[in-house]
């Protein structure tokens, strides 16, 4: 395999692929990138076994032929190289050869059949969605996802899709994020999936704003989904998401209305004083007053109040304050609805005004 | 101590005195009975018995919830009391004790009168009655703490031990659970006599490494001594079963059972558990366990049973089937040592 390339055309192909690349892989030709020469592409992959990254661009090859670099090394040259360097690449059986001006790099290769791919999807649901919306779901509510949970399915993002609606639902058993909204999706039937955590990280980064359509196709163990020349295709996780309606109160109690920047910002502060391994923080809610209170092992102690809108009766409530934080932090508008039963009911967060976003926290025991 | 948190409430709470009272979760929540007074137990109500069920079984009760400070003070209070007698002193929980009054510091020969003098004490001080055993050794002590509660006070001197032990039923030995006097009874050990007539071979085969331990126990010898400074590290419960299990659910539905005894020594000794680990023998012998920390230290059977059903999936469990399963929890925390305690969803209904 021989191909020349520019800095600035391979640079950033391997930064879309190399973000699945574990520090720790389980097999050494992980460890590497899959180059897949062609008359003229060149087609770059990485792969962790469980989400695949792969990109394609054009390039006049001068060998077509096949390899596997390792990723981190190559990436740290490319880097290190100034922004004018053009590389010229030599792949022989066993190394790869880099020049580039008046240095020289060789790099171990491993062969590239060892090199696991996701066999392409057999008859996979293809549909179409607003890549708007899906990049908001996904930013309403990943953070909840649960990490390394031996309750494996919580270690992902759950993804309910119909002709009219979009929903992503994550919880780690604490707190729980919903995020639910009307959308246009050509798409026959409805379709669920649990998509690992992973994926939803490099989706967060690869998604954006823009008002285009995405298609995605999905098959019963894999979720693949291609924007411009990158394709990205997932495992899906293979199990039963708890269901989630049953632990998302009925309407009902008491509604207090907080400045969200100012509850944030009071929080925020008294989580300093709290306990470091429990996070708890004590709201006291009476009519349009809210004290917030956190102490620790060291017997320091931090109280604050803020005025809010509340006409129920007085509640006293514990919370881990990380997961106030995290809802607040998220959620746009000026305001904040926080709905409340008692000291061991949890409590719904709404963005003011808007009913799109739930956010469920289950209260600690003071 | 008699029925102690529940005691405590009802000695506070002139209202709750002569009511069937439960300390610990409310019905509606997934906790678990802590304590119960005399008048709930006859309604079936038990400690670590789930809140729901308690409510079921005795629609009168009264659900308190526990104030672990308040009966930390008053252990506290009664350490000092054993400690006029004596120090040497291993206590159990917040409520139970060991005490050596071989030589003690008022020089009473008799330990009965030493136990009269300490129960006498405690009323006073507390309003709260407590129940004694005295023996020569841990086990018949404890046996005899449990013989005539509440308000008890049993003597057993060496020379009416073996009379007692032989009547003694198989469960109410020292470390004998449901699984295990189950097994025994199946072999038609149901009392100390019948435990004493097998051999050490014998009960080799059915106890395992401790046949041992039941075979002195049996004949009235215990030399462990007490320890004021023993700490529990890990509470564990395991089966070894006639016949290799090959059926999943069939090891899920052990797991649970074993979980829910773990859960049950837990809660009794006001323990939470930080980590919690699956041991299973194959049929080779070869032995393997996997080990899961969940963020928030836990004590609910359904919440050990969950994760050690996932931790089974981690072993070759189905592939080679199994001869033996446990489950252990360590890493344990007191739970009134933890000020806040996080609350769980509950995606499922409770098991009834």
């Amino acid at each position: 395999m021989k191909f020349s390339i520019s800095k600035n055309e391979l640079l950033p192909s391997l930064q879309q692929v190399v973000g699945v690349v574990e520090r720790k892989q389980t097999h050494e030709v992980m460890n590497n990138l899959l180059f897949e020469a062609g008359d003229d592409f060149l087609m770059i992959t990485g792969t962790d076994n469980e989400v695949e990254q792969r990109t394609r661009l054009p390039l006049i090859v001068s060998e077509p032929g096949v390899s596997t670099i390792p990723a981190r090394k190559l990436l740290d040259i490319c880097r290190s190289l100034p922004d004018t360097a053009h590389l010229d690449f030599q792949v022989s059986a066993d190394k790869a050869k880099i020049a580039t001006g008046k240095s020289r790099f060789t790099l171990a290769t491993l062969p590239a059949e060892e090199f696991p791919l996701v066999d392409a999807l057999t008859d996979p649901v293809v549909m179409s969605l607003p890549q708007k919306q899906l990049a908001k779901a996904i930013r309403m509510t990943s953070f909840a996802m649960a990490q390394q949970d031996v309750r494996y399915y919580l270690n992902g993002l759950l993804l309910e899709l119909s002709a009219d609606s979009l929903c992503c639902v994550a919880t780690d058993g604490h707190r729980l994020a919903l995020h639910r909204t009307p959308a246009e999706i050509e798409l026959a039937e409805p379709v669920t999936a649990i998509i690992p955590r992973k994926a939803i990280n490099e989706l967060s980064r690869l998604l954006d704003d823009s008002d285009s359509d995405l298609e995605i196709k999905m098959t019963a163990n894999h979720l693949q989904l291609s924007l411009g020349p990158l394709q990205m295709t997932s495992k899906l996780i293979d199990g039963k998401f708890p269901d989630y309606e049953r632990v998302i109160p009925l309407p009902g109690g008491s509604i207090a209305t907080v400045d969200r920047e100012s509850f944030k910002q009071s929080l925020a502060r008294s989580a300093i004083l709290a306990n470091e391994t429990y996070k708890g923080v004590r709201l006291s809610l009476d009519k349009n007053l809210v004290g917030i209170q956190t102490n620790n092992p060291n017997h320091e102690e931090a109280e604050d109040e803020l005025e809010i809108e509340y006409s129920g009766s007085p509640v006293q409530v514990g919370f881990n304050v990380t997961y106030l934080l995290d809802v607040l932090n998220i959620i746009d508008g000026d305001v904040a609805e926080l709905h409340l039963k008692d000291d061991a009911s949890s409590m719904v967060v709404h963005p003011g005004g808007d009913k799109q976003s739930t956010y469920v926290i289950m209260p600690m025991r003071l | 101590m008699d029925a102690f948190y529940a005691s405590v409430e009802q000695r506070d709470n002139p209202a709750l005195r002569g009511r069937p009272v439960a300390v610990g979760g409310r019905p509606d929540s997934r906790g678990v009975v802590a304590a119960c007074s005399y008048e709930a137990r006859q309604f079936g109500v038990h400690s670590a018995m789930s809140s729901a069920q308690a409510a079921r079984q005795c629609s009168g009760l009264v659900f308190v919830a526990p104030r672990f400070e308040v009966y930390r003070g008053i252990s506290a209070e009664i350490h000092e009391i054993f400690q006029r007698h004596t120090s040497i002193i291993e206590p159990l929980s917040l409520d139970e004790a060991y005490l050596d009054v071989t030589t003690n510091r008022m020089n009473e020969a008799s330990g009965t009168r030493v136990a009269q003098a300490l129960k006498q004490s405690i009323l006073q001080s507390t309003g709260l009655v407590a129940s004694a055993g005295v023996s020569y050794n841990k086990f018949l002590a404890k046996v005899a703490s449990d013989y005539d509660k509440p308000d008890g006070l049993c003597v057993i001197p060496p020379e009416r031990a073996q009379g007692f032990i032989d009547a003694l039923d198989i469960k109410r030995f020292y470390g004998i659970g449901k699984v295990t006097a189950a097994r025994l009874r199946n072999a038609g050990v149901h009392t100390g006599a019948d435990l004493r007539a097998q051999s050490l071979p014998g009960l080799q085969a059915l106890l395992g490494s401790s046949a041992t331990f039941y075979y002195q126990l049996a004949r009235g010898l215990d030399e462990r001594p007490v320890s004021p400074n023993r700490v529990r590290k890990s509470i564990g419960s395991e089966t070894t079963f006639n016949s290799n299990v090959t059926d999943i659910e069939q090891m899920q539905s052990i797991l649970r059972r074993l979980s829910n005894e773990v859960s049950e020594s837990l809660v009794k000794r006001e323990l939470l558990a930080g980590t919690v680990t699956i041991k299973v023998r194959y049929p080779d012998f070869t032995t393997v366990s996997r080990s899961y920390s969940p963020a928030v230290a836990l004590q609910s059977a359904s919440a050990i049973g969950e994760i050690v059903c996932m931790l089974l999936a981690r072993t070759r469990a189905v592939e080679e089937s199994v001869r033996l399963l446990g489950v252990t929890a360590s890493g344990l925390i007191a739970s009134d040592e933890i000020e806040m305690r996080q609350i769980e969803f509950r995606f499922q209904p409770d098991a009834q």
